[in-house]
């Protein structure tokens, strides 16, 4: 008779807790390149997150989440290009200005996109957000006039406090802990409980009297909302925004972490984002063939370790109890 | 009115569509008998183009440069792929019959990654293409690529002749039962594992020949198969998972589409596509000939 | 008194097959009654017609005076209607507590919390329910790794989460040793005693149709055939026929 509740809080305090803690540690590193590289991390990490909000706690895959990651990403590149001087510079106040911009834009085609898609599950879902997400793509790539199409929008400089890596990274870190904390909470809200009946048994929970497609959705811009904060981010992270960002190969990014990391926690994603953006910097600098590389990773944590990081050390941690309670019964 | 610039899109748009039929139906295929869904399709295509380049030029060195080498080349190529699906199947894809939905997606995604890497290894970075060296043909005020025509033709033959597998062959028969219910198949003492080697090592093929036709038309470039993975998702939702006449209707419905939006609205054209699979999943999410019992 | 359940001329058809043929049909509060019947004789079908899980093609339902014919399952499920399923229907990879404890906030009405601390609320009606449906010592189980008959409880115990006035049990007792059984039976006997639960369930065991109900319906091939007592239903001619060659009676 073991307690579940190591599935639940578990390890999700301790791990985020030795996270922040390393990650508050990073800019000690000589160089401003671990910096930039935990920078990434964390803005990706946010994004993967916000994609677990309807995958590991909703049960749904959606292959068009980068679609909201690339919205706000654009929302905040065209008020900060409109909010920036003819010499290129942007003050504080429209530079935090711009960031606003990300979420609230993204949460509203989120809520377009999951209007329709909320009414599917499964395969269906999954094919209905990748079109959606296409869709946005090519937009955003053929609508020279108003995004610059493939050219992407350049220029994304931060005021020149922010320009520093560290001080940004610091921003970053704020906001995306804020972020994490906020995602917490509604995971273990009663809203997050309503998303868990969601993805073990859809039929028993509107049997429950839950209206799920209305639940669904709220989720779905929830999700959305995050991945634009995360996108609104990148934008003067990068310098630059483009329309690759709302592709598919970018939502599989966020599939990759959450699945490296283990998606049955909130901070699995992050975890995962670690050891993708890690792994990358590592494995470039020493050869071109880094698809291989993932895609070698990713089939063998689909075929034998699907629970990824976490679920690994959360197995072996129960394995462990469960052997002392027998010792102890003995 | 001139119709040269239509005619010349509606064949190029009648062959795009053939040479998506190929290599939708083996991915309906494999999705209506197995409930698979193949990324790694379209990179296996790709795959086939490469192998199909390398045995014509091995075959040109060897007997002295002619179109008709493609031939062989292409019954090569074919076989190979074929082989390649059922390895894949066995060692691979058979490990996630028990699993959820996202975890065999992303081993096909997975896929898409390495076998797309190898190709770069093994090819390097240059487009593949060949030139057959055949003159086009004036037809209506405009000059058509005669090879159009084989490829339409091999896909009207091919679709007769999946036709007939599946309805007038036994094993044919076995496997549309396999997409209704393959417990029954199974209780019939029929081994499902093999017909799933067999269906999944054919759809592969299928992947493979239309790599092999698809070569003189238009270079074999890496991240080509990226684009035309999700065209043929396009296909297979409009038509309908599992339905040969669904992916057939469909892949003319995108073939069409595309080669005319590329008149009108170029940067827009796969939008055009996206806009009728978003389309099609509100209002008939089973596909125009999908059965409804598969949703 | 006027009757809780009011059904009028139900009918549904699959393509050409006639499950539920003009079926009416009545409970009034605080009754407990049992469907029964052979194998495909419709029992699941009518029960899926009523909680909203079909559409029928005709005919009306009416709970407590409201009009809930095709209406959705989760509309219907609010208005004080709860079903339990034939083949456990629960939320495989969250806790015993947590199954509970969610059935409880949807129907406090709490879904739509993104702020409150699930934990936190609702913590006395979940213990309030496992402990009357006996899960109490379980609570931390994973629901996915519960044996067969603790996931019928279980099933139970979502149900009862919802403090329905009218609940629907598709075959309780389904998989359950005889201890169980009772058990089980005894539960709905004193929720139907004490709260005055109304409870219409479907049964094969004519043992605990016998026991737990008090009034009986007999269907066959969608339509009804007798109505009565047990006693009644027992004596009467046409039931025996049905029954030939599938039950003794």
């Amino acid at each position: 008779m073991q307690p579940g509740w190591l599935a639940r809080h578990g390890l999700t305090v301790p791990v985020a807790i030795l996270m922040l803690v390393l990650f508050l540690l990073v800019p000690l590193l000589p160089g401003e390149y671990w910096t930039q590289v935990a920078t990434e991390i964390l803005i990706l990490g946010l994004f993967a997150m916000s994609f677990n909000l309807l995958y590991g706690y909703m049960g749904q895959i959606s292959f068009g989440h980068a679609a909201f990651f690339g919205v706000g990403a654009y929302a905040s590149a065209m008020l900060f290009t409109r909010l920036k001087t003819a010499g290129g510079e942007i003050g504080m106040l429209d530079f935090f200005l711009s960031l606003a911009a990300g979420p609230p834009v993204a949460a509203v085609a989120a809520l377009i996109v999951g209007f329709f898609c909320v009414r599917l599950t499964g395969i269906y879902f999954a094919m209905l957000s990748l079109a959606f997400g296409e869709l946005l793509f090519y937009i955003v790539f053929s609508w020279y006039s108003f995004t610059k199409g493939d050219d992407g929008i350049q220029g994304l400089l931060p005021p020149s406090f922010f320009q520093d890596a560290v001080n940004f990274y610091y921003l970053t870190l704020a906001i995306v802990t804020l972020a994490l904390l906020a995602m917490w909470r509604i995971t273990e809200s009663p809203f997050g409980y309503i998303m868990r009946t969601l993805r073990d048994n859809q039929r028993r929970a509107a049997f429950l009297g839950i209206n799920v497609r209305l639940h669904m959705l709220i989720n779905f811009v929830i999700a959305g909302g995050f991945a634009g904060l995360a996108g609104a981010l990148w934008g003067p992270f990068s310098r630059s925004v483009n329309p690759g960002l709302l592709g598919w190969q970018e939502s599989g990014i966020a599939v990759f972490m959450t699945l490296i990391g283990g998606a049955g926690s909130i901070v699995g994603p992050m975890l995962g984002s670690v050891i993708y953006t890690m792994l990358q910097a590592v494995v470039k600098m020493y050869t071109v063939y880094w698809p291989l590389t993932i895609g070698t990773i990713i089939l063998l944590i689909v075929l034998f370790l699907p629970g990824g990081v976490l679920g690994l050390v959360e197995k072996r941690l129960k394995a462990r109890r469960d052997g002392d309670a027998g010792n102890r019964e003995a | 009115m001139d119709i040269g610039p239509y005619v010349l899109q509606l064949f190029s748009g009648l062959s795009r569509a053939m040479v998506l039929f190929l290599l939708s139906a083996g991915l309906s295929l494999i999705f209506g008998v197995m409930n698979i869904l193949n990324f790694a399709h379209a990179t296996l295509w790709l795959l086939s183009g490469y192998l199909t380049f390398s045995i014509f030029t091995f075959l040109s060195e060897q007997l002295g440069a002619s179109p008709w080498l493609l031939l062989p080349a292409i019954v090569g190529a074919t076989a190979l792929m074929a082989l390649i699906g059922f390895a894949l199947e066995r060692f691979l894809i058979r490990r996630t019959y028990e699993r959820d939905l996202p975890e065999q997606l992303l081993l096909t995604f997975a896929l898409v990654l390495i076998i797309g890497d190898l190709i770069k290894l093994v090819w390097g970075v240059e487009n593949r293409r060949i030139n057959l060296g055949v003159q086009p043909v004036e037809m209506f005020d405009t000059l058509i690529n005669p090879y159009h025509f084989v490829i339409v033709g091999s896909g009207v033959a091919v679709a007769a002749g999946l036709w007939f597998f599946l309805h007038r062959t036994r094993l044919g028969k076995i496997v549309r039962a396999a997409v209704y219910n393959r417990n029954m198949v199974s209780a019939l003492g029929i081994p499902i594992p093999l017909i799933y080697g067999l269906v999944f090592a054919a759809g592969v093929g299928l992947a493979g020949l239309a790599g092999g036709v698809f070569l003189p038309l238009l270079p074999m470039a890496l991240g080509v198969d990226h684009d035309v993975i999700v065209q043929c998702f396009a296909v297979v939702v409009i038509g309908g998972f599992g339905s040969m006449l669904g992916t057939f209707v469909a892949s003319i419905i995108v073939g069409v589409v595309y080669a005319f939006s590329i008149l009108f609205w170029p940067d827009g054209a796969l939008a055009m596509i996206f806009l009728i699979v978003i389309v099609v999943l509100i209002w008939r999410p089973w596909g125009l000939f999908g059965t409804e019992l598969r949703f | 008194m006027s009757a809780i359940l009011e059904v009028t001329n139900l009918h549904k058809h699959f393509g050409g097959i006639h499950v539920t043929r003009h079926v009416n049909f009545s409970m009034q509060p605080g009754e407990q009654s049992a469907i029964i019947g052979p194998n495909g004789a419709g029992k699941s079908t009518f029960m899926n017609l009523l909680t909203g899980y079909h559409r029928s093609d005709s005919g009306k339902v009416v709970f407590e005076g409201r009009d809930i014919t095709n209406q959705a399952p989760h509309r219907i499920a609010r208005l004080g209607i709860s079903r339990a399923f034939q083949v456990s229907s629960i939320f495989a990879k969250m806790s015993v507590a947590e199954n509970v404890r969610s059935a409880v906030h949807a129907q406090m009405r709490r879904s739509f919390s993104i702020f409150g601390a699930a934990s936190r609320i609702g913590g006395g009606e979940t213990g309030r329910v496992l402990a009357l449906c006996g899960l109490d010592a379980k609570r931390d189980l994973v629901a996915g790794e519960l044996a067969q008959g603790d996931k019928k409880r279980l099933e139970l115990a979502i149900a009862l989460a919802g403090k329905p006035r009218l609940l629907f049990l598709d075959e309780p007792t389904a998989g359950m040793s005889i201890e169980e059984a009772r058990g089980t039976m005894e539960l709905v006997d004193r929720l139907n005693r004490e709260l005055g639960l109304t409870v219409l369930f479907t049964e094969h065991d004519m043992g605990i149709v016998f026991n737990h109900a008090r009034k009986l319906t007999l269907m066959h091939r969608g339509e009804i055939v007798v109505q009565g007592t047990p006693e009644e239903v027992r004596a009467n001619e046409t039931a025996q026929n049905v029954y030939l060659g599938e039950r003794h009676v």
